[in-house]
């Protein structure tokens, strides 16, 4: 079974498939250069910080001089990525050696970084100011109930309670390759869909971000703008106001969509408005996927393979329908059986034995995830072996033979196969035989020399 | 599915097995095949800033007298120091968003915590001329209060006063023994010593405990050794921890060591290329006297260093009953103490 796994593409990539002279334009804002160096590998920063002070390019050979032998396909790695990004700049000079420079805009942002430190994109909210602030954990949950809705009517729109203020234009094109749609049919998930749900909440954001700035030129706005928007964003501070007026248009027309997908928090103030950012904002230009551990968990499974979640959440129990039978559901309690039949559904849509375990495993409840194995092991074992019991089919390409004038023609044409190595299956009652397609050639000629 | 469809009055006819799902076919082009990168070099990193009065006093004096100094670069002031320090601190706070930094000031007669990059994250959101300032504020305040603790009826001052690096080490792992416990899922430490003043042999003991206490706990010890002389307890200490030791050469370009070497995180430490020892001085302190020593007794029992013979172990109590009949005579009594 091949391995297909999706996983939102990061965001820099994005960023990276811009073209040379707008990736260029992005570098002149300290944030996005901030949030490009956070993104690289390790490696790539560890470079980056090596090279800030150095004005000359660098040789390609020298810098090879400071890896260790099994460090190659990391610095290639990295170094790949550094140009990807315009981070680096290749010099070629009259010895045609390849040498590397970092880019200068880039490189006078983070030394003036490092001196001077960052600034902060806009002014938050005078503290003069007399408003209600919501405090840091309303903000989460308005983040997680928004963000909770939100997945909710992507895949199953008459659930949802409210809905987001996404056009349902806008939410056909998140569900493209999600949902298969045909014709005549309810919505289906498919398989990418399955474990779009499975993934971290942000990577599931990562996801809805990539969809929702690729399609941004169909609406008329220029996708390096959004970019740069949303990096900068994630350097607001969590939980303060920001004036929406000293935002540009564009940026005030995509605030209102990353309220409906719970980003940030919009205010009304008795003459201005203002958005605060939430958690889901400011860990945007986080390069590694931290929220999960964040999370409370929520399920406990036992050893017999009777699941627990304490949620009051329809997309959780959404979500465990797809591999376990739901036996009933109390208003914070949703009590499953992870079965046979359940799982051999999931496994049927796509969803593999790993992500099933791994998604128990990340969302335990408190109580079991301290203990070493989250999940019973007898649990997760068998839920290994039903789904190799799926696999335990080979494909072999191969050929048919069968209506065989005599038996002294069959036979002679097994053993011309057995001795080639080809033969599969023969069946001497039907006189029928199975080679492989590599020897259906000789196979062929052979036949056709044999006497009728 | 699995089915096997014969055709029916076919010499030849292709069939396969299908063990996958057809959904396989229907990838649309938009989805990413990539596998997330993850990344694990979220750090955190004890600083333990040297800030011993006496070698600062003594080497901004040698600055300032333009005519002696033969290794111009060699010396650098406090004041300089910081210059090199803080833009360090704080880019290891930029590589990573996650990433924590904790000051710790080495004094002559105490230690303390001076900045703590996790504290300051709810309030200020460390904006860098807010954070600097009031690093250089608590450092004040550190200093005046270690001098006024050397002020006791017992002062010493000699001319190579130690720092109390056993205390700032101790400081360093007890903080992350904290981040160990408090959290399920821990940014890797490490610590870095930025050492100026020559070790104090009195403090062998103290500080060897710390740095098996680090190994352990598997947290490496790099040292940057800023003085005149290199120090045997750094290297030992990063030796066994398996830290990098520099000493560098040009002081004046201190913040590129600092960021070629300290700043490399301990994933990346497998691929690249660091300073590697020339040599560790393995050399111990006596017990008895806190003397370094190349040669001594060692009690059987309690392995305690000795630099002369002892009719009893003052560490364990052990009675030695065999006096030595020569100690030049016999080197098998003596011994050589590089197993530490």
């Amino acid at each position: 079974m091949p391995q297909v796994r999706i996983v939102a593409k990061n965001f820099m990539d994005m960023v990276a498939a811009l073209p040379a002279m707008k990736l260029d334009k992005l570098y002149e804002s300290a944030f996005i250069c901030e949030a490009v160096l956070r993104s690289l590998p390790p490696m790539a920063k560890r470079y980056v910080l090596q090279m800030l002070y150095i004005d000359s390019p660098v040789t390609a050979k020298s810098m090879e001089e400071w890896l260790l032998p099994d460090g190659f396909s990391k610095h290639k790695v990295a170094i790949d990525r550094l140009l990807q990004l315009r981070v680096f700049v290749e010099v070629n000079d009259r010895k045609k050696e390849t040498s590397y420079k970092i880019n200068p805009k880039f490189q006078s942002n983070i030394q003036k970084h490092l001196v001077d430190g960052g600034t902060i994109p806009r002014e938050p909210m005078a503290s003069n100011i007399v408003v209600r602030l919501p405090t840091i954990e309303d903000l989460e949950t308005y983040a997680s109930q928004q963000w909770e809705c939100f997945l909710l009517q992507l895949i199953n729109s008459s659930q949802a309670e409210k809905l987001t203020s996404f056009s349902s234009s806008m939410i056909k094109v998140f569900q493209r390759g999600l949902l298969s749609s045909r014709e005549n049919e309810t919505p289906k998930l498919t398989e990418n869909g399955f474990q779009f749900l499975l993934m971290d909440t942000n990577a599931q954001l990562w996801y809805i971000i990539r969809e929702y700035i690729s399609t941004a030129e169909d609406r008329g706005v220029d996708p390096t703008d959004l970019i740069s928007f949303l990096l900068e964003l994630s350097f607001h501070t969590l939980g303060q106001a920001y004036n929406l007026n000293t935002l540009t248009d564009v940026q005030r027309s995509a605030i209102k969509d990353l309220a409906g997908l719970g980003l940030v928090k919009l205010q009304q103030g008795r003459k201005e408005s203002w958005f605060v950012p939430t958690k889901l904002a400011t860990n945007l230009s986080l390069s590694f996927t931290d929220s999960s551990s964040n999370k409370e968990g929520f399920v406990v499974v036992e050893t017999n393979f009777r699941l627990y979640a304490y949620s009051t959440s329809k997309l959780y129990c959404e979500i465990l329908r797809l591999f376990s039978r739901i036996e009933y559901q109390l208003p914070n309690l949703i009590v499953g059986a992870i079965t046979k039949e359940s799982l051999y559904n999931a496994f049927e849509n796509g969803i593999t034995a790993e992500q099933i375990i791994s998604f128990l495993q990340q969302n335990a409840h408190p109580r079991v995830a301290q203990k070493i194995p989250t999940v019973p092991e007898n649990v997760t074992d068998q839920i290994r072996l039903w789904e190799t019991d799926r696999n335990r089919v080979e494909t072999t390409p191969s050929y048919l033979y069968e209506d065989f004038p005599s038996k002294d023609v069959f036979e002679a044409a097994c053993d011309f196969a057995r001795e080639l190595g080809g033969l599969l299956y023969e069946d001497f009652k039907n006189l029928r035989l199975i080679v492989r397609i590599e020897v259906h050639q000789e196979m062929r000629d052979f036949l056709r020399r044999a006497p009728r | 599915m699995n089915s096997v469809s014969t055709p029916s009055k076919l010499y030849s006819g292709n069939f396969t097995y299908i063990s996958s799902s057809p959904f396989l076919y229907f990838l649309p082009p938009l989805m990413g095949l990539l596998i997330l990168w993850q990344s694990d070099d979220v750090s955190l990193i004890v600083v333990l800033l040297d800030v011993n009065p006496f070698f600062w006093a003594s080497s901004a004096a040698s600055v300032g007298d333009s005519t002696s100094p033969h290794h111009p670069t060699a010396i650098l002031s406090f004041s300089k120091l910081l210059n090199h320090v803080i833009p360090f601190l704080n880019s290891l706070l930029l590589l990573n968003q996650l990433n924590q930094v904790v000051l710790v000031a080495t004094g002559v007669n105490s230690c303390s915590y001076i900045y703590d990059s996790g504290d300051s994250e709810g309030e200020s959101a460390g904006s860098v001329p807010a954070v600097c300032s009031e690093i250089l504020r608590r450092l004040e305040e550190f200093v005046d209060k270690d001098r006024l603790l050397g002020k006791g009826p017992d002062k010493v001052v000699a001319a190579g006063v130690s720092s109390l690096l056993s205390g700032s080490l101790s400081l360093a792992l007890c903080y992350i023994q904290r981040v160990f416990r408090s959290k399920a899922r821990h940014p890797q430490p490490r610590i870095l010593c930025l050492q100026s003043s020559p070790d104090g042999p009195e403090q062998y003991v103290a500080v060897m405990n710390s740095i098996f206490s680090a190994q352990r706990s598997m947290v490496p010890i790099d040292s940057c050794v800023m003085g005149v002389q290199h120090s045997a307890f750094l290297q030992q200490a990063s030796y066994i921890t398996g830290g990098v030791y520099l000493k560098p050469q040009h002081l004046d370009g201190l913040f590129q060591y600092l960021s070629a070497v300290f700043a490399t995180d301990l994933q990346s430490r497998s691929f690249l290329q660091l300073p590697k020892p020339a040599g560790v001085d393995f050399r111990a302190s006596c017990f008895c006297h806190k003397k370094t020593i190349d040669m001594g007794y060692v009690c059987s029992v309690c392995l305690s260093i000795f630099c002369k013979h002892h009719k009893k172990c003052s560490t364990c109590g052990s009675e030695f009953s065999q006096a030595p009949s020569d100690p030049n005579a016999t080197p098998d009594r003596k011994r050589k103490t590089s197993e530490v």
